[in-house]
């Protein structure tokens, strides 16, 4: 968990590897995935650089596998996972042996798509001989053309009317119909039919809607013309004898070359199936190989060379404590190569900020996201994620308090969570799903959080549990509560003076003034969570100061920062805690009594603007002796802080260059400093930017308070919204009657979708995202710089992950592609 | 008015429109693309732009003609996606642009048809925006008429085709003659469809069209030089919706020599600047690409303007100057011949 707390110490390496050692060692540090390479010729194009050949040959190979692997009747199962790396021998014969695959696949299917081709035309042969036989007859019967005209076949024209008959398809009809038309001016007669029983393409294999159809025509001219026509639209054209007997004898030679193709058809696509069973097994683990190996010398391509040394340079950024990992990869890679001359790891002095690389594990990933979308942590800065852990969850449960809808969020989430391993295997594309799913562990604390915060405000549903037993009672007798229908209860009388153990007396559920209680009771909790809030943010810094070796910040920044939070607005909180103890309504002295507490908002108010306020007797307007007094004293404190954080950084700064000065030109005389021209422009500047801070911080601290009482706000908003649904929907079903129980039926649906959809999602987003806000506004800019930039090491299991998202965009068909757009 | 609700119909697709333009290539890309050495650098440096994978399934020995094949494809992909989003009148304006690639199909196919090659060999090269259902049966007609008749009579192109109707045989000449008729009333409709839409439509796309429109002529009349065509004829032929209409366009029918043409241009200040330029001299520019670079710098200019179609258009434009561009490259890449690979004609 140290290393929660800030960003790991990076150290800047400089490797000097040989050339055959580089692609062991690079394989192991991608493999452990623990430095982040820098590009040491960043003015170098892509393809002029040193292994642009193997980068090339490598996504070549990826190529033919991706073809390979879309030939597959089903997706290849996922890669062995295995930690042994392919030499490149091992490589080269692997892209043999991939050539020879892809190569034979490519024979097999060209083979299986001629014979198909020919088997579609047998079979559009054989529909055409079944269609126009009827074509013929009808032609016989109505027009009696038998009789008068001979058909001739179209091969040998001996009298007048030739024919011509074939397939189109049947979305092209209607035009070819018409150009054949149109060429021979009406001169012909076409006759249509078409296939019911739909085809394959051989080449795509989607299905092909095709049309049987027999132009008669008269005249060789004619004949040519119709035929370019056809040809133009694609339609195929089949020798079909005229006379009854000649089909027939044609239809029996086809069907049997049919069924003979058939066979063979059969036969090849056994064939494929084998070979492609064999190799679906080792695809996965191929392509995983090539991939790595890929990634293995775009990493290279970033190395310089040292042309008199011949041997790589590389420089990257490893954390401390995973230096001794990067010193084992190059010793194994020297190892594996065989060369007599070691890898150097040397590290590298720099004053360039390091990458900020905060450590996590499947618990803590979330959390660190949430503070990384706002800005990645400067360099081993106070990391905020680790406090957010508890915070987030806790502020969001004020927020959305139901042991109900915390119940619903928890099992929820802890179905997620007990499932993980079974969820993560397979991926899903479904980006909400995926939020949910990198969300787990946040949603269960924030559920679990709001099931405490929901049995504090004791509401489950919008209904309180009787836990314990009230601590108040009945003091009515039961025929004046017969004549009432509300009765005020006095707590001097009717209140035990023992609190209810644990959260919110149930009593408070039949209250009229309820939610006057309420409102007055959680905007009070979340002023006081707040400046809780704030003033740990604020302290934060402290570590942030000692760390950067800088002391003086602490008096000059963070002590009159607190005190103007502390003296203020935490005296704000003592006033509301002092209300909440001194006032009884059993107080013997009637000062202290429940009608003379003053409001603490306007005290506060008062305090601010400087003003006196009155006393109605019996009642003080002021909860203690040498209040006012003690006020004026805080609140000249408080403002006197704002000078010192205006001035007290510039003047540090001033007073600091000018001891140096003097230094210096007490060291080097006649010297005149550098930069010394520069100091006023910088120091003007100086003084804007602490100005700017400082208003911000001031200001802030006003409206960040009143900020955090979206807290109330969002509470009293869920507590209303599901007390409505309860007595909109649900309560009409809870009539003892046969309509009731018909209302429950239907009642129960909808209140239950509801419950769901609005109560626990969107009023769950909504005060998540209010939750959020408040930790990056209100909270990290106490404190948090974010100036940094996140830890990209080279990592094979980054980078598939990468590739695979891709793939997954690429992969898809054309059409779908069309639809990203 | 037309502005406020111009983004009901056609924002989404304006806004396509303009996330393509920002892929088409810089100054900078062209610099990169020069210095290679192979086609597989080519290759290797357009996916790291926009162009992305479109190239990482086609098996290695590359040819200039695949990767012009693939520009091509994916710009009609885009184009259609464009075109089967949107409604009237946009749909009607990205058809008019379908129909100029249409009339280049058709007189490609008449005289592949001449000259007795098989029409299985030419219907690859035509532009698949510009197809249409009877294309591949246009070998069919034999005479202008029939042409007509038959085939086009069907399609949009039908009303530009009227005047051309004669009994004459189709002979190389005649083929001339059809494709400048047809054009000359394809740019006069689409000019007047533009004027019709109005607003910035007409404003950008009027432009632009007279500019084509005087292209045209201007280039009607230097190949004129030196052929049977008649001084009547030829005038026929002038698109009458350009700058030069009509003093201009009757000077260019007078017109004997490449001299009086520049005179002609001299009196229309963005054109006498294009002639100004050009020369046929080693080094220098041609009149064509003067015309070309013209012809960018209007498109370009249509981007600075919001809700029109004319991004469209120019977006359509530009994008295929830019296959030129990188074919031109890969040719002279593919032909290691380096001296006039600078001749691209750069965008942005």
């Amino acid at each position: 968990m140290g290393s929660m707390f800030r960003s790991e110490e990076m150290v800047l390496c400089q490797l000097f590897v040989q050339p055959e050692a580089a692609y062991v060692s690079m394989y192991e540090l991608g493999e452990a995935g623990i430095a982040q390479f820098r590009d040491l010729n960043p003015h170098v194009n892509d393809f002029q650089r040193r292994y642009v050949s193997e980068v090339r040959r490598c996504s070549e190979m990826e190529r033919k596998l991706r073809w390979v692997s879309g030939e597959l009747p089903e997706p290849p199962p996922p890669p062995i996972p295995s930690r042994r790396m392919l030499s490149p021998r091992e490589i080269n014969m692997l892209e043999e042996k991939i050539d020879y695959i892809e190569s034979e696949i490519q024979e097999m299917t060209k083979n299986a798509r001629n014979l198909k081709s020919d088997y579609l035309s047998l079979i559009e042969l054989k529909l055409l001989i079944e269609k126009t036989q009827t074509f013929f007859q009808d032609h016989s019967a109505q027009r009696k053309l038998s009789a008068t005209v001979q058909i001739y076949n179209n091969d040998a024209v001996f009298g007048h009317l030739g024919f011509i008959a074939g397939t189109v398809a049947t979305s092209r009809v209607p035009s070819f119909e018409r150009m054949l038309w149109r060429i021979s001016h009406g001169n012909i007669f076409f006759k249509q039919a078409q296939i019911d029983q739909p085809l394959k393409d051989p080449i795509t294999g989607h299905e092909l809607q095709k049309t049987v159809f027999v132009v008669f025509f008269h005249g060789e001219q004619i004949k040519l013309r119709v035929k370019k026509v056809c040809f133009g639209f694609k339609a195929t054209l089949y020798p079909c004898p005229a006379t009854y007997k000649d089909q027939q004898e044609m239809l029996s030679g086809v069907e049997t070359r049919i069924k003979d193709l058939e066979m063979v058809l059969d036969q090849t696509e056994q064939h494929r199936r084998l070979v492609l069973t064999n190799i679906a097994g080792d695809i996965s683990t191929w392509m995983l190989a090539v991939r790595k190996e890929k990634a293995i010398y775009h990493t290279l391509n970033m190395f310089s060379m040292d042309i008199i040394k011949k041997c790589l340079i590389a420089e990257c950024w490893v954390p401390k404590s995973d230096l001794y990992i990067a010193q084992k990869a190059l010793d194994d890679g020297v190892k594996a190569s065989g060369s007599p001359i070691p890898s150097i790891l040397h590290h590298v002095p720099t004053r360039e900020i390091p990458p900020t690389f905060n450590r996590t594990n499947k618990f803590t990933r979330g959390f660190q996201t949430l503070i990384d979308s706002y800005g990645i942590a400067s360099y081993r800065e106070v990391n905020p994620a680790l406090y957010t852990i508890i915070t987030f969850p806790f502020l969001f449960a004020v927020m959305f308090g139901d042991v109900g809808h915390g119940l619903i969020m928890t099992a929820f989430s802890a179905i997620i969570v007990i499932y993980e391993k079974r969820l993560s295997k397979n991926k899903s594309d479904n980006e909400i799903w995926n939020i949910f799913f990198a969300g787990r562990y946040i949603i269960l604390l924030m559920g679990i959080f709001s099931v405490y915060t929901g049995l504090i405000y004791n509401d489950m549903f919008s209904k309180s549990l009787n836990l314990f037993g009230s601590s108040w009672m009945n003091v009515y007798d039961s025929e004046t509560l017969a004549n009432h229908t509300s009765l005020e209860l006095d707590p001097a009388v009717a209140y035990t003076q023992t609190p209810y153990p644990f959260g919110l007396d149930p009593a408070w559920q039949f209250a009229t003034n309820n939610i006057i209680f309420l409102n007055s009771f959680k905007m009070k909790l979340s002023i006081i969570f707040g400046v809780l809030h704030m003033a740990f943010g604020v302290t934060m810094s402290v570590v942030n100061f000692n760390f950067f070796r800088k002391p003086e910040m602490i008096y000059l920044q963070y002590v009159p920062q607190i005190l103007f939070l502390m003296l203020l607005f935490w005296y704000l909180c003592i006033l509301m805690f002092m209300k909440w103890t001194m006032y009884s309504a059993t107080a013997t002295d009637p000062t202290y009594g429940t009608s003379c507490a003053p409001s603490v908002l306007i005290t506060f108010i008062n305090m601010m603007l400087l003003k006196g306020s009155e006393d109605s007797p019996p009642c003080k307007a002021m909860m203690f002796d040498g209040q006012d007094a003690l006020q004026k004293l805080f609140l000249t404190l408080g403002f006197l802080c704002i000078p010192i954080m205006l001035f007290g950084k510039p003047a540090f700064l001033f007073w600091q260059a000018r001891n140096r000065k003097r230094h210096e030109v007490g060291g080097e005389r006649g010297e005149v400093p550098a930069g010394a021209g520069g100091g006023a422009g910088a120091a003007g500047e100086l003084l804007i930017t602490q100005a700017i801070h400082t208003i911000e911080y001031v200001l802030g601290t006003v409206s960040h308070t009143a900020s955090y009482l979206r807290l109330w706000a969002l509470s009293l908003a869920h507590a209303q919204l599901s007390a409505v649904l309860w007595q909109r929907v649900l309560r009409y079903g809870l009539a003892r009657s046969l309509a009731g129980s018909v209302t429950m039926y239907v009642g129960f649906a909808v209140w239950a979708f509801f419950t769901l959809a609005i109560l626990v999602l969107m009023e769950g987003l909504s005060a998540f995202l209010h939750t959020l806000r408040l930790h990056w506004v209100e909270f990290m800019s106490k404190f948090y710089d974010g100036q940094g930039y996140a830890f990209m090491p080279f990592s094979f299991a980054a980078i598939i992950e990468h590739d695979d998202e891709e793939l997954a965009q690429n992969g898809a068909p054309p059409e779908k592609k069309d639809e990203e757009y | 008015m037309k502005g406020c609700i111009f983004n009901i119909d056609a924002g989404y697709l304006e806004g396509l429109c303009r996330g393509f333009k920002c892929g088409i290539l810089k100054q900078s890309d062209y610099l990169n693309l020069v210095q290679c050495e192979t086609l597989e650098d080519l290759k290797l440096h357009l996916q790291g732009t926009d162009y992305g994978t479109f190239l990482a399934n086609e098996p290695s020995p590359l040819s200039v003609s695949t990767i012009d094949d693939k520009l091509r494809e994916k710009l009609v992909i885009e184009f259609q996606h464009l075109r089967n989003h949107s409604v009237e009148p946009l749909s009607t304006f990205l058809d008019f642009i379908t129909y100029s690639y249409m009339i280049d199909n058709i007189i490609l196919l008449i005289t592949g048809t001449l000259h007795q090659r098989p029409i299985s060999e030419l219907i690859p090269k035509c532009h698949p925006l510009g197809s249409f259902e009877q294309m591949e049966a246009i070998h069919v007609a034999a005479t202008p008429a029939e042409l007509y008749n038959a085939v086009l009579v069907d399609t949009p192109l039908a009303p530009f085709f009227v005047d051309c109707i004669s009994e004459q045989d189709l002979d190389e000449m005649n083929i001339e003659i059809i494709r400048n008729t047809l054009y000359k009333a394809y740019w006069e409709a689409f000019y007047d469809f533009c004027k019709q839409i109005g607003g910035t439509t007409a404003d950008v796309m009027c432009e632009i069209l007279a500019f084509e429109a005087d292209r045209r002529a201007i280039i009607i009349t230097i190949n004129s030089f030196g052929t049977e065509l008649s001084k009547d004829d030829r005038a026929k032929l002038y698109p009458r919706c350009g700058k030069l209409n009509p003093d201009g366009l009757a000077a260019l029918a007078r017109a004997d020599d490449y001299e009086q043409v520049k005179a002609v241009a001299e009196y229309y200040a963005e054109y006498s600047a294009l002639f100004e330029g050009a020369g046929n001299n080693v080094g220098d520019k041609t009149l064509e690409d003067k015309f070309f670079e013209h012809e960018v710098s209007l498109n370009v200019h249509a981007f600075l303007q919001q809700f029109h179609f004319g991004v469209f258009y120019s977006y359509l434009k530009l994008k295929e100057q830019e296959c030129r561009n990188i074919v031109w490259i890969s040719e002279c890449v593919a032909q290691k011949h380096r001296a006039k690979i600078d001749n691209y004609i750069p965008i942005f």
